[in-house]
């Protein structure tokens, strides 16, 4: 910042002319497309975005097929309970020439880490779908509502929000988790419990936006229109609020599935998460920290996928981001970027907005915290 | 000065317990007490040794039930002084320079203890006739009403009242001298009663209301067995919870010490920190100015703190990768070892696939306890061995040795599947096992066990739980693996677990024999004798397809190469057994 | 206003009733507190069940129970009348008492960590804006949403191995090796060339010079052993307290207003000159209290300096002239500890190796104020770190957005059309409402961050709320469990509420109803 105006301002001329021209190119480049399409080509263009999809696709792929799951075998020749003998210290046999017997190597009881990462990360996955599904399910039908309806159905569903968003997540996550031990005795059905259980008290930052949002879009000329056309409450909800707030909601819901996986490591490494003898990766990496100097691949397998996923995710969200930003109308970044006006270039604008059309009414900030 | 007497078995009824935890918690337990001699002097200079614990100070009174943790035990261990205290070979080891005991007479069985008058409370008063009288009221559960329901319970002992219940109200001779009657021989008579938990009279007597010491001996000498009395009560309520803190409590009579060492600082769950008892005259005077203990509950910040060195003394709880860790520091010493807890299965009696005994003999000889060994222990103490014995463990030398020589173990030394499959003659049994699902290596233990199982035709029922301990009993498995803790001194447990009627028989086990042997035992006072009755009892639970026992638990202790004299303890009390000799290099 | 708040405060009342049942209920319901007991072997097993039983009501439901837990409790809570009664744990402590220790571990854990990643994650995010689509936004993205997906325990190994262990072994010789001179060298000027902006030449000759600087300095304290003997004296205040005071000037008034560079300059100088002076007052007699009172008396020194030199626009001047004399004033404070360095690192109890990695202090550790400052700052060097890099990547996100957003405003091209210099665009008109929803952001972390520290308490062996809570919750013991949640239950709603008054004060076109 120790340079004069000349170096980086942009002169207004030229900040008028971008601006125009990039208005017009989106014009131009929106023209008879859906808003569906448009979002699509807008996220097309984030590399970093389009490279996460495909790494998350490859770990889904890669994670369901090589063990296989539930009575679907895999192509993987070790499950993750076989207990071949110890090679070589149990180090990885992964190497540029192939991937030999065990790639990531072996615990001290020969289990093959390959298979036990690979069902961590669908453990960690299903606990990370799960709470998505039902967090989005709840937190758009609530805040939906509340942000639609207003009066007491807004009075009663805010208050229960208020009950539960003032309780710390990980805390309340903690005392889920206690109870899934307690009353689900086997594998799956376990880690599913702790995902339901989650998904169930985790929406409540979610229902606050949704609110936000559809009360400013409720207030809009084409919700009267369809109103005065006769359409039913719920249809105008699903089929013209609902579509015009799903950059927000799909922005958060990524966000909270990173911190999901985030938050089943933190439980698993209380001993509140995934109980023996299943696996997850969050459990993978807090039974094996003691091997950090020791056997150093039983922590970074594992602690490498968790960190593909959560990274995936969070470009998949900012990418998202970008590409549902109504903001973005106004200049198209490529072309900004071309005429070097790199002060004019935007993104992310949704996250301060959202942080404030949360506020604003309720002072809450959105968005999933990570527990620390 | 002092007399060693050779102990005589290996479980000890007030310390069984399940090591449901005991693979969570890496420390251990001290009840053993110990004594000192030189009295500090002005210008030492020990120096400062610092211990890592896993459990944070919660009390000054373990022998509460509620605060009976492994750490309140190992921090008062260093502030009472007893006529005894085990060491590293599991010997009774007197110290006279506190106090003698005497064996007056076998029949009926009588005991005498005189406490020397040089020791005192670090506050001057005598430890005499009220100290005494009020410990034999704790550990003989006297005045308690027969039926706990019902009441009076006074004070909440987190031991056995089972010793000291057969003896009647002690007789004084002076204030210094008690002579305690049995109304049978009982075998662990040597350990029954102590001083090395107990509690000041004049303190108890004052913080309950009572006027002084004398007027605690008065109410203790008349109370009537079994009826309420609220003086009683009131001095019962003040030893169950008076002594619970875990800052520097601001009446200093809380601290009163007996031993070497007095609490001169606590920071509440961060640490605790031990001074020389300037009035202590005994025989086990400290080498350390010092000794600060703090409280780490994560078994790899303690390792961490250990290299970092902030501390000079850790026991972390022994895996594969600790151990490689810490054999791979510069400059510290590692001391490995087993611990007095060892893993066994127990086959349940009344359950439908075991009433055969030829279903047993098969399940016991389809047992990869060799493999077990080897894969689960060995990793983390190379000289790890099967177990062999059900009453005996390889720490306990000859005495092990000789019990496995003839208790018949020898036929499930191997796995044979071949043998099994005969004995089963094609039959495919299902057999569900019960383990702690929490506990890794129990984990790894059952893993193994189905495997090798699954070959001779037996059908392995997964029934792991977190929650096993509630389990125990309930005839809803046909096996259970669990661990079993011992104190290394005492026979009171072996009636407990093998008995028909025994608190820890959750096998339905059976075997009037075995009845028999139990009850003579715990009326033996000879100890040669009451060793050939356990060898017997050892060799018809493995003739009887009991079960079969895995490993000991092994322990692990590093210390920084700064400090001289710590010695690996296998049991509870761990490396604090003899805290007084630990010393600082210059 | 006054309308709101107690409405607020009264709906935020039966929010917290209905809550705190809600976790009774849950935790109640999560495991059995006998369980223990029910394991023992204890002859007198049936007693102690019996009396735990009675300690903690467990024969009344829970749904019932939680109503007597709630007529002590409700003490707590009504400022005035009632006696406040959490309860006890299982182990007989009262949980107001164990509250009130955790409490204190947990601010202490939090604060630094809360401020130092508020003001670095403000100031990476601002920059990343400014420089967005460089090399230096992509480098601060990436790294902000590693350390995101970081497990904290992972960080505090790393930090524990690297930061204290190895930093540690380092410090007995405290010289830097020439690879690592170089290296720093290297990774210090790309740094400083993807934050400079200009003409390529113009970055290359700033990076290179700060890579010089960097490997000068790095050589000089090596050779003269400072990191062993640490000082800065006379010189050091002038030079870095000058640095400081420039910098200053430049982001509050730009380099044309001089009587503010003068200012500033001149708190510098005082500082210099009552240094010997000041030595005496700070004894080992010093308190937290006296740094508070003589901080306050730097400000009011700096802002008379300010104040003297006039000229048109005084309020800048004292600002400057305040600002300078305050970091002028810690920079003595810094030196101060510093003399007492050598001293702490050759303590017995710390022997030689000051960087600690577990705790909140030395056990015994007592040796007058500046000792025991040093002593307290060693042990949450680590833990702080470890907690600023998982915050760190929330506030540089946020605020990076909303800087963005700002610089697209009508009203900035406004204020660069009327010719306003870069500097007053992006710190008159577009920083201070880019840290308007960032308030609320902070407001809500905070109430979260004292209840949610769990595992970096762990790792670090700190036993604040979050330990508290979970040990607590894994043998079920509802007392203790009940009164975090109380702690973190009302903190939530005062901060949400701070946040929404907060909010309307910094953005006038929002209105709370009344």
């Amino acid at each position: 910042m120790t340079t004069n105006q000349n170096d980086t301002g942009v002169s207004e001329d030229a900040v008028a002319k971008v601006a125009d021209e990039a208005v017009d190119g989106l014009a131009r480049e929106t023209e008879g497309l859906s808003q569906g399409q448009i979002v699509r080509k807008r996220f097309m263009h984030n590399t970093p975005a389009v490279i996460a999809v495909f790494v998350l696709v490859f770990v889904v792929l890669l994670s369901l097929t090589s063990i296989g799951f539930g009575p679907v075998p895999g192509w993987w020749q070790w499950g993750f309970t076989e207990q071949p003998p110890v090679q070589n210290g149990g180090r990885p046999t992964l190497s540029l020439t192939g991937l030999g017997d065990h790639p990531f190597g072996q615990d001290n009881l020969g289990r093959d880490l390959f298979a036990m990462t690979m069902r961590g990360t669908q453990m960690t996955l299903l606990v990370m779908v799960l709470v998505g599904v039902l967090t989005g399910i709840i937190g758009v039908v609530i805040g939906a509502a509340s942000g639609y309806f207003r009066g007491w159905t807004e009075a009663i569903l805010m208050r229960l929000t208020d009950i539960i968003i003032i309780i710390p997540l990980l805390i309340l996550a903690a005392v889920l988790g206690r109870m899934a031990i307690t009353y689900v005795d086997t594998g799956v059905l376990r880690v599913a419990a702790l995902g339901v259980l989650i998904g169930l008290f985790a929406w409540t930052a979610l229902a606050r936006l949704v609110r936000a949002e559809i009360m400013s879009l409720r207030e809009r000329e084409f919700v009267d229109a369809a109103r005065l056309a006769g359409a039913s409450d719920v249809r105008i909800i699903f089929k013209h609020i609902l579509p015009n707030s799903v950059g927000v909601i799909t922005v958060n819901l990524t966000l909270l599935l990173a911190a999901a996986v985030l938050l089943e490591t933190a439980l698993s490494y209380l001993g509140l998460g995934v109980q023996p003898p299943d696996w997850s990766l969050g459990r993978l990496i807090s039974a094996n920290q003691q091997a950090f100097t020791t056997r150093p691949w039983l922590f970074w397998f594992p602690g490498l996928f968790i960190i593909l996923i959560c990274l995936a995710i969070n470009f998949i969200g900012d990418g998202l981001r970008d590409a549902f930003d109504p903001r973005q109308k106004k200049f198209n970044p490529r072309k900004a970027k071309e005429t070097d006006a790199h002060m004019l270039d935007e993104t992310d604008a949704v996250t301060a907005d959202a942080a404030r059309s949360g506020a604003d009414r309720d002072g809450n900030a959105p968005g999933p915290t990570k527990p620390a | 000065m002092t007399r060693r007497t050779r102990i005589l078995g290996m479980v000890a009824v007030g310390a069984l317990a399940l090591t449901a935890c005991a693979s969570q918690d890496s420390t251990d337990t001290a009840t053993g007490t110990d004594t000192a001699t030189d009295a500090a002097t002005a210008e030492r200079s020990g120096g400062t040794i610092r211990v890592a614990e896993t459990n944070a100070f919660t009390s000054f009174n373990p022998a509460v039930g509620a605060n009976n943790l492994d750490i309140n035990s190992k921090v008062l261990g260093t502030m009472r002084s007893d006529f005894i205290y085990i060491d590293n070979e599991l010997n009774i080891v007197q110290d006279e320079s506190f106090g003698t005991y005497e064996l007056v007479s076998e029949d009926p069985l009588t005991v005498t203890y005189t406490v020397n008058e040089s020791s005192v409370w670090s506050d001057g008063n005598a430890i005499d006739r009220g100290d005494m009288l009020l410990q034999w009221a704790v550990r003989s559960g006297y005045f308690d009403g027969d039926d706990p329901e019902a009441g009076p319970t006074y004070f909440q002992y987190a031991g056995s009242t089972e010793g000291l219940g057969l003896t009647e109200m002690p007789e004084f001779d002076g204030e210094q001298t008690m002579t305690l009657t049995y109304s049978q021989p009982y075998v662990d008579w040597e350990i029954a009663f102590g001083l090395g938990d107990a509690m000041p009279a004049h303190v108890v007597a004052e913080q309950a209301g009572l006027a002084d010491e004398a007027a605690l001996v008065e109410l203790l000498e008349t109370a009537t067995p079994g009826e309420p009395n609220e003086e009683l009560q009131a001095v019962a309520d003040f030893w169950n919870t008076g002594y619970v803190t875990n800052t520097m409590p601001s009446d200093e009579s809380l601290l009163l010490s007996s031993g070497p060492m007095i609490v001169t600082d606590m920071v509440a769950d961060q640490s605790v920190t031990l001074g020389l008892n300037e009035s202590y005259g005994g025989d086990l005077a400290p080498q350390a100015d010092e000794i600060t203990v703090r409280f780490i509950g994560d078994a790899a910040a303690t390792i961490a703190a250990l290299r970092n060195g902030e501390v000079d003394i850790i026991a972390p709880q022994p895996t594969v990768d600790s151990v490689t860790e810490v054999q791979g520091i510069d400059g510290v010493t590692v001391l490995q070892g087993s611990q007095l807890a060892y893993d066994h299965i127990d086959l349940s009696f009344d359950s439908e696939v075991f009433a055969d005994a030829n279903v047993r003999e098969a399940f016991l000889l389809t047992l990869p306890r060799e493999q077990i060994v080897d894969r689960l222990i060995r990793p983390i103490n190379e000289n790890a061995e099967v177990v062999n014995s059900q009453l005996y463990l390889p720490s306990e030398g000859d005495l092990y040795t000789q019990s496995v020589e003839q208790n018949g173990s020898d036929a499930y030394a191997e796995v044979d599947i071949e043998a099994a499959q005969e004995l089963l003659d094609g039959a495919t049994p299902t057999v569900r096992i019960l383990y702690n699902s929490d506990n890794p290596i129990r984990v790894d233990t059952f893993s193994l066990i189905q495997e090798s199982a699954s070959q001779a035709g037996f059908v392995i029922e997964d029934g792991g739980s977190p929650d096993w301990g509630s389990e125990l009993g309930t005839g809803t498995y046909d096996a259970s693996i669990f661990g079993w803790i011992s104190s290394g001194v005492g026979n009171a447990g072996v009636p407990q677990l093998f008995s028909t009627t025994g608190g820890g028989n959750y096998s339905a086990y059976s075997n009037e024999e075995v009845d028999a042997l139990a009850s003579e035992l715990m009326v033996t006072t000879d100890s040669d004798e009451a060793e050939g009755i356990k060898r017997q009892i050892d060799a018809l639970l493995w003739g009887d397809a009991y079960g079969a026992t895995f490993f000991q638990s092994p322990g692990l202790v590093v210390h920084s190469d700064d400090v001289q004299g710590v010695e690996y303890m296998p049991n509870q009390t761990g490396v604090w057994w003899n805290f007084w000799e630990w010393s600082l290099n210059s | 206003m006054l309308g709101y708040v107690i409405r607020r405060l009264a709906i935020a009342v039966v929010i917290l009733f209905a809550s705190s049942f809600l976790v009774y209920i849950l935790a109640a319901y999560a495991g059995d507190p006998l369980e223990d007991l029910r394991q023992s072997r204890d002859p007198n097993r049936e007693a102690l069940i019996a009396q735990r039983t009675a300690a903690l009501n467990l024969d009344v439901p829970p749904v019932l129970r939680y109503f007597l837990w709630l007529r002590g409790a409700i003490g707590c809570v009504v400022p005035f009348g009632a006696t406040c009664d959490l309860g006890t744990s299982l182990q007989g402590f009262e949980v107001t008492e164990l509250l009130s220790r955790a409490i204190a571990q947990t601010v202490l854990l939090v604060t630094a960590a809360t401020i130092l990643s508020i003001v670095i994650g403000i100031a990476l995010g601002i920059i990343s804006a400014l420089r967005q689509y460089s090399g230096l936004d992509y480098g601060v993205t990436f790294m902000a949403f590693l350390f995101f997906s970081l497990p904290v325990f992972w960080v505090a190994v790393l930090l524990k191995e690297f930061g204290a262990i190895r930093f540690n072994d380092f410090l007995a010789e405290a010289s830097f090796s020439p690879v690592a001179i170089v290296l720093a060298g290297i990774v210090v000027g790309l740094v400083v060339y993807g934050a400079s902006y200009g003409t390529t030449r113009t970055r290359v000759l700033v990076s290179g010079g700060a890579a010089a600087t960097t490997m000068v300095l790095m050589l000089g304290i090596g050779a003269s052993g400072w990191l062993r003997t640490p000082f800065l004296g006379i010189p050091g205040i002038l030079l870095v307290g000058g640095l400081i005071s420039v910098g200053v000037t430049f982001l509050i008034a730009g380099f044309r207003n001089k009587r503010a560079l003068y200012s500033g300059l001149t708190a510098v100088g005082v500082a210099a000159i009552v240094y010997f002076p000041i030595q005496s007052v700070l004894g080992d007699d010093a308190s937290w209290l006296l740094i508070a009172g003589l901080g306050v008396v730097t400000l009011i020194v700096g802002a008379v300096i300010g104040y003297a030199f006039g000229g048109y626009d005084r309020s800048q001047n004292i600002r400057i002239g305040a600002l300078s004399a305050f970091f002028a004033g810690g920079l003595v404070l810094l030196d101060r500890f510093m003399q007492s360095w050598p001293q702490y690192v050759g303590h017995p109890r710390i022997r030689n190796r000051p960087i600690s990695t577990v705790g909140s202090s030395t056990p015994g550790f007592d040796e007058g104020f500046w000792l025991s400052g040093i002593d307290t700052m060693t042990h949450l060097i680590l833990p702080t770190a470890a907690l600023m890099l998982v915050a760190l990547a929330g506030y540089s996100r946020y605020s990076r957005a909303s800087m963005l957003e700002i610089m697209n405003m009508d009203y900035i091209r406004t204020a660069r059309a009327k010719g306003a210099s870069e500097r007053s665009v992006v710190m008159r008109h577009a920083f201070r409402n880019a840290l308007i929803p960032l308030a609320t952001l902070i407001a809500f972390d905070i109430g979260a961050l004292i209840g949610g520290a769990v595992i970096t308490e762990n790792v670090f062996a700190f036993t604040g709320m979050g330990q508290l809570f979970i040990q607590a919750l894994v043998i079920v013991d509802l007392n203790p469990l009940m009164g975090v949640f109380l702690v973190t239950g009302i903190l939530a709603m005062v901060f949400n509420l701070v946040a929404d008054l907060l909010y309307s004060v910094l953005d006038p076109r929002v209105r709370v109803k009344a």
